[in-house]
């Protein structure tokens, strides 16, 4: 509800501020050195998907665009929720589209292959070249051509509590057969031993991809959904049975705050779940409950009681996690080409770089990876990174998001449903969305 | 979407009439010419205004008709357009349109999902109507049979449940029937020999379904209480009174009386209420925010949304609009033009 109240706050600033927008310099330059005095005092918009980005980054992004241009740079964030929709809408528009926008990478294809966003490819070498993240780069390609760029990558790792697993005198597991067992084994009446809502397809799909299954492949040029594939169906077995045995979650709760489970509950002084598995930034917000300045309750993390572990592959190892993060790209319906690039180089810097990293986001030039720091999450950020994939680089794949259809499927598959028969037919459903 | 029928311009203008009536042809042979002329001007200075008169509804309905067309009119010939072409994310992008005939429609018609949203919304709203207009109708006997202060408290609890945005009370709504904290939960657990610690509502689709008629009905009730009230207070004392003294019992007099005089207000509720039921779409979006956003859980507000903005298959959206409107001038239909016999009669 926070989120969804937040998203129309900031809907409505949205359309404030556009409301009060200049359009700027409409003269088109492909010289990238003529950019800036081109340029000069236009104001522009970022959109930024969730909180994932900290203000002093978006701070640091304002100032020195301010300072290269003497424009303003308006920041405007869109809930990961509502996102799609508001693309869709917004982006064409050239009176109300953001001049540089944030996306899921996996969305990358879907606005790429429709002509949504500007050629960059001129900017490559400049912004990074071979040393940027090539998984995200390769997602926003269209026919050889730059267009989107990647912007964060973040991993998926387990988050667990030492104390109790020390209580039960279980190890550590090292592989997804002992997960299971582990698992199973702390679960009680009111505590998950392993956490995942049964719709919590981001994090299910690690179970296909380590069991060697894909979500879609293709298949004489055409995508092709295969969550039926042997492979696959084994994948999703052992997810349903894990649910079965180990997760108190609803069959119908998605991936929204998974966190909360591991904290301490207010009421009861104990947690909901002995083991997570959360994005890489989770650790923000999981900890010992302390009273902030302002009253309220915030958390403080604390090595005797929480930990972390890379979410193990069948034989060992790092199972490959969902590899989430986002791209980002220069809206080709924008009438600010030119300051958009300026802020593109800004957003491509060293020292903007380096600062992703120091907060926990994985950097899109690789380069700089080290000011993530060698403490425990960034040691676990980068195992799990290793090993992760991406959802399919299909056209229509951000429709097969938006369609809920992979919570829907997930969900029935928790509830118990036949997996093989659930399968065939949500692949039927979704390979007519693939295409776009 | 058609403009309001407007009254014939060439009606017989009653002030010319009156100049030919016997009365006025008598009353002119005693009068100077002055006078004639005078009434002569005074006649004419009256028609005009008359005209005028008449003319002015004309002029005072065409604002609200232009914000009809442009507001309502444009959007569903769009909405036409669209559900007759091939539209999706390339489409909204700027390329082309191909015109596929209805085939947006076929697809729709051929898809077992469609066919259980619609059901499941048609059922949905009819009960949640039906039950809306039994509380509605028992609150307005009860705010008719007490005494001021205690209506005046009804009235002003139905009054703020009626004006409170969805958004709060749909959070409110959310956290009373939260598996873990919410009180509903709490309180039935408390009930001896019943378990319902941590029972999730959301769940199985028939209680989340449950659960938004709960909703939805709450939020309805005012405005159907209100409306039945209006209208009882408009039976005649007399008639209540005669059938007192002719023996009649409470029961009775609301079977054979009461309700009989008020059946116009309680159609023309009802079919207000059929439709916003079967148009909800907030109450039950918000509520799938708390549970869970898959098919099972859909009204065909959310379906469309979700084929739309979701999919982005605007082309279908538009096609499952279309036959939503087609349903809904088919239920009010058949319910105006019962409303309009009745009216003859």
């Amino acid at each position: 509800m926070k989120k969804k109240l937040s998203a129309v706050a900031a809907a409505t600033a949205a359309a404030l501020v556009l409301a009060g927008c200049t359009s700027g310099d409409t003269n088109e330059s492909v010289d990238p050195s003529e950019d800036a005095s081109a340029a000069a005092g236009a104001n522009i918009t970022l959109w930024l998907m969730g909180g994932d980005t900290p203000e002093a980054l978006r701070e640091y992004l304002r100032t020195e665009y301010a300072d290269a241009t003497g424009g303003t740079l308006t920041i405007e964030e869109q809930g990961w929720g509502d996102a799609l929709s508001s693309l869709t809408t917004a982006l064409p528009d050239s009176d109300n589209t953001p001049d540089v926008v944030e996306i899921g990478n996996t969305w990358s294809p879907t606005f790429t292959t429709v002509g949504a966003f500007s050629d960059i490819s001129d900017m490559y070498q400049e912004l990074g070249g071979d040393s940027l993240l090539q998984s995200f780069v390769e997602v926003g390609k269209v026919d050889g051509a730059n267009y989107a760029m990647p912007y964060y990558f973040g991993s998926r790792y387990n988050f667990y509590r030492k104390d109790i697993y020390e209580a039960a005198g279980v190890a550590v597991p090292t592989t997804l057969g002992e997960f299971s067992e582990a698992a199973a084994a702390l679960t009680t009446s009111s505590m998950s031993g392993f956490y995942i809502g049964g719709s919590d397809w981001r994090n299910g799909i690690s179970w296909i991809f380590a069991n060697g299954g894909e979500l879609a492949e293709v298949q004489d040029g055409q995508w092709v959904s295969t969550l039926s594939s042997p492979n696959s169906v084994k994948g999703l077995e052992m997810l349903q049975d894990l649910y079965s045995t180990s997760s108190l979650a609803p069959a119908t709760e998605s991936d929204s705050t998974p966190w909360v489970n591991i904290n301490d509950n207010e009421s009861t002084g104990a947690p909901e779940a002995a083991t997570i598995i959360a994005p890489s930034w989770a650790s923000c917000c999981i900890g010992d409950p302390i009273e902030l300045e302002d009253g309220g309750v915030g958390t403080q993390w604390n090595d005797d009681v929480f930990g972390v572990f890379v979410l193990p592959g069948v034989n060992g190892g790092a199972a490959p996690v969902f590899a989430g993060g986002s791209n980002i790209a220069i809206s080709a319906a924008s009438k600010n080409q030119e300051a958009a690039r300026v802020l593109m180089r800004i957003i491509f810097s060293e020292t903007y770089q380096t600062m992703l990293a120091e907060n926990g986001l994985g950097p899109a030039n690789l380069d700089y990876t080290a000011a993530l720091g060698d403490n425990q999450f960034a040691a676990a950020l980068i195992a799990s990174a290793a090993d992760s994939k991406l959802t399919p680089a299909a056209p229509g794949w951000a429709a097969v998001e938006g369609s809920g259809l992979l919570e829907e499927f997930f969900g029935k598959v928790a509830a118990g449903g036949d997996v093989a028969t659930l399968a065939a037919e949500y692949d039927a459903l979704i390979n007519p969305l693939l295409n776009g | 979407m058609s403009s309001p029928v407007l009254p014939p311009q060439r009606t017989p203008e009653p002030a010319a009439v009156a100049d030919w009536s016997p009365v006025a042809r008598g009353s002119h042979v005693n009068q100077t010419p002055e006078q004639r002329e005078a009434a002569v001007k005074a006649a004419a200075a009256a028609r005009r205004s008359k005209r005028r008169a008449r003319l002015l509804p004309h002029w005072l309905v065409i604002p609200a008709v232009a914000i009809l067309a442009v507001g309502t009119g444009y959007p569903t010939l769009w909405q036409l357009w669209t559900s007759l072409h091939e539209y999706g994310l390339r489409q909204q992008f700027g390329q082309p349109a191909p015109f596929v005939w209805f085939a947006n429609y076929t697809q729709l018609l051929s898809d077992s999902q469609f066919w259980a949203v619609l059901i499941r919304s048609l059922v949905f709203c009819f009960v949640a109507a039906s039950i809306t207009l039994l509380i509605g109708i028992a609150f307005a006997v009860l705010m008719s049979h007490v005494g001021k202060g205690p209506r005046l408290t009804l009235q002003i609890a139905l009054l703020l449940a009626w004006s409170m945005p969805i958004v709060a009370s749909m959070t409110v709504w959310t956290w009373l029937f939260d598996r873990r904290r919410g009180v509903v939960n709490y309180v039935l657990d408390m009930i001896p020999g019943v378990a319902m610690n941590r029972y999730n509502w959301l769940e199985d689709p028939l209680s989340f379904f449950a659960v938004a008629a709960i909703i939805v009905i709450w939020m309805s009730v005012p405005f159907v209480a209100f409306s039945i009230y209006a209208g009882l207070t408009q039976i005649p004392e007399e008639v209540m009174e005669a059938s007192a003294l002719d023996g009649a019992s409470g029961s009775q007099r609301l079977r054979l009386i009461i309700l009989p005089m008020i059946k116009p207000v309680i159609a023309i509720v009802m079919l207000l209420q059929v439709i916003w039921d079967l148009r909800v779409f907030a109450q039950i979006r918000l509520l799938q925010d708390a549970g869970s956003s898959a098919t099972d859980y859909d009204l065909l507000g959310t379906y469309i949304f979700k084929l739309g903005t979701g999919a982005q298959n605007f082309a279908g959206a538009s096609a499952a609009s279309v036959m939503v409107l087609l349903i809904t001038i088919t239920i009010s239909w058949w319910y105006v033009r019962k409303l309009l016999r009745e009216d003859a009669s």
